[in-house]
């Protein structure tokens, strides 16, 4: 009877003991979280606040985190005094030319494998070994050879290189979306006198489009980002952000804050888009270097 | 009605015309430009000197890997800059995975914006950060001044090492995010019942971590650090804003060198030996890793 008895408290006293213990789990892991969240995401609001400082803020202490007045002078003077807003627009034009060359260029080739099989494992082979081969090895043949052809300090080298060094992702990730595509459609198509191409174009691409836009955005941004290619081959009038940014590193450790900070917003306003409208897909693109170029 | 299977019957020059463009492209910036350096790295063209070279045989091969000293200690800086990074992001990212994978509630958009970081680019992260890290006006040396942790004005890359454990700090901000994306997919491909088995025979807690999501987290941790480390192996941007390899050459990295040897004394015969000595190295790490795995499952098997 006693024992009887005894049981109910035991139970009372763990299940309480469980709850506060799931408490104190939920703070510590929510509090984790939110310091994650400051370590990660804290240079760009601190690049952002240096961004619109007034001169005499730099220099103040007790230091300004938030300035009380913020100017846009210094955006202002990346685009007159340094140039920005040519070498903005000239990342603009690159990424986008790039972006719109390694569509048209990927998917006849990923329909290619995806219907056809073409190449049996070609393809991953490919993939892997683009994967794997440093920036480095390229540039320097590219370099000579472009200097022959006249190609440096133009957009088409540049693009020509970004093009190609995206096609093998940009089948990778199409040929997954054409896959899923059912053939049936296209065959209707086809039955009513269509060429593949034109079946290609007129039914496959309007209804693949998400899968076309993914692939677009990660393009966009891996030649928005990338760096190797664009600090050897660009000159005076075809650099990019990449390049403009690290011409203020010239003033030593402490630098021109107000253009450079600038700059880095400029820089970093991509990855801030597409890092929310490619969620689902930022794993793959990591993963296949989808977004360092 | 024949009209349908003969408009359908595949061509058999359609899949190759279809492929072509790219694979035209491909043999013309990749592959050609390759073959072109290799035999280039087996002659003496330096373009400070002038449009001719003549075969030299082995010989930059030998100077950069017997002589060179500064080559064969940036394949040491390299090394010492991806091993803690490595251990750092496996650890930050698991915990960051395990984190968003037990809340419910805002979990799609914490993950967004804890990936910001791996969507920048290295050249901006390290900008970004160089800025913080200023002697007089960066973030860090006032945080510390205000918190009274420093009272002088820190000079962040005056020594080698503390240089380098700035470098990794860097990229540990910028591609922890990879690997907890990685790893969060990982976790939740792992059937819930097996955590409810678990939790029968008493598997709780740390146990249930230990003796469940450790050992079939494995794999999935074993592809991202070997996607990381193949990517450490070109750290080139971050190193060019952060410290340009010094102070005295100590940050150098593989492909820092060789750019150097390439885009600073122009030694192009040199620079494409040693761009091929970069690429025998990662294909060799690459092959050793999965050695080194295989003979684990066989041990294990």
């Amino acid at each position: 009877m006693a024992i009887a008895l005894e049981r109910p408290r035991v139970r009372a006293r763990s299940a309480r003991f469980l709850r506060v213990r799931r408490w104190v789990g939920l703070v510590l892991t929510w509090a984790t979280i939110v310091a994650a969240l400051i370590f990660f995401l804290g240079p760009f609001f601190w690049i952002l606040t240096t961004s619109v400082k007034a001169n005499e803020d730099y220099f103040a202490y007790p230091p300004v985190w938030v300035p009380a007045d913020a100017s846009l002078k210094h955006y202002a003077a990346l685009f007159t005094r340094s140039s920005g807003a040519r070498y903005f627009t000239n990342s603009l034009t690159i990424s986008t030319l790039s972006m719109l060359a390694a569509l048209v260029v990927s998917l006849p080739t990923a329909y290619s494998i995806a219907r056809w099989r073409f190449g049996g494992g070609f393809l991953s082979l490919l993939l892997l070994v683009l994967r794997m081969l440093p920036a480095i090895a390229l540039i320097i043949p590219l370099y000579i050879m472009y200097k022959l052809l006249g190609l440096t300090n133009s957009y088409m080298g540049l693009v020509l290189v970004y093009t190609v060094l995206y096609v093998p992702f940009a089948v990778w990730l199409l040929v997954g979306f054409l896959r899923d595509f059912p053939v049936e459609i296209e065959e209707a198509a086809l039955i009513d006198g269509c060429s593949r191409l034109r079946a290609l174009v007129s039914v496959v691409v309007p209804i693949i489009a998400p899968g076309l836009a993914v692939v677009a955005l990660f393009s966009f941004i891996a030649t928005w980002n990338e760096f190797l290619f664009a600090i050897v081959l660009t000159g005076i009038e075809t650099k990019t952000m990449m390049v403009l940014v690290t011409s203020f590193t010239s003033g030593g450790t402490d630098m021109f804050y107000g253009e450079a900070s600038a700059s880095v917003v400029l820089g970093v306003l991509p990855a801030f888009i597409v890092a929310f409208m490619l969620q689902r897909y930022l794993v793959k693109g990591l993963a296949l270097g989808g977004t360092k170029g | 009605m024949q009209i349908g299977p003969i408009s359908l019957k595949r061509k058999s020059w359609e899949p190759f015309a279809f492929a072509s463009p790219s694979l035209a492209l491909i043999a013309l910036v990749i592959i050609f430009p390759l073959a072109y350096s290799f035999w280039l790295s087996f002659r003496n063209f330096d373009l400070s000197v002038g449009p001719d070279s003549e075969f030299v045989g082995g010989a930059n091969y030998v100077e950069a890997l017997i002589r060179d000293t500064r080559f064969v200690n940036s394949i040491w800086n390299t090394a010492i800059i991806i091993g803690p990074s490595l251990v750092v992001e496996l650890l930050v990212g698991l915990g960051l995975a395990l984190l968003l994978s037990r809340i419910g509630r805002g979990r799609a958009i914490i993950t967004a914006l804890l990936a910001i970081p791996a969507m920048v680019s290295p050249v901006m992260a390290a900008m970004a950060w160089r800025m913080m890290f200023g002697v007089k006006y960066g973030a860090i040396n006032n945080l510390g001044r205000q918190l009274g942790i420093i009272d002088v004005y820190f000079d962040w890359f005056s020594s080698p090492f503390i240089s380098i454990v700035a470098i990794v700090l860097v990229e540990v901000w910028h591609n922890s995010a990879f690997m907890m994306l990685v790893l969060l997919a990982g976790l939740q491909s792992i059937p819930q019942e097996l955590y409810d088995a678990g939790k029968a025979d008493g598997a709780e807690g740390w146990r249930s971590f230990w003796y469940i999501t450790l050992p079939l987290l494995k794999f999935t941790m074993v592809v991202g650090l070997m996607i990381r480390l193949i990517d450490l192996t070109k750290l080139f941007g971050l190193i060019f804003v952060l410290t340009f390899g010094g102070p005295g050459g100590t940050t150098e990295t593989v492909a820092f060198s060789t750019y150097l040897a390439g885009f600073n004394d122009f030694r192009m015969s040199y620079a494409a030996a040693l761009s091929y000595v970069i690429v025998v190295g990662v294909l060799l790490l690459t092959l050793l890793f999965m050695w080194i795995q295989r003979l684990r499952e066989m041990r294990a098997a």
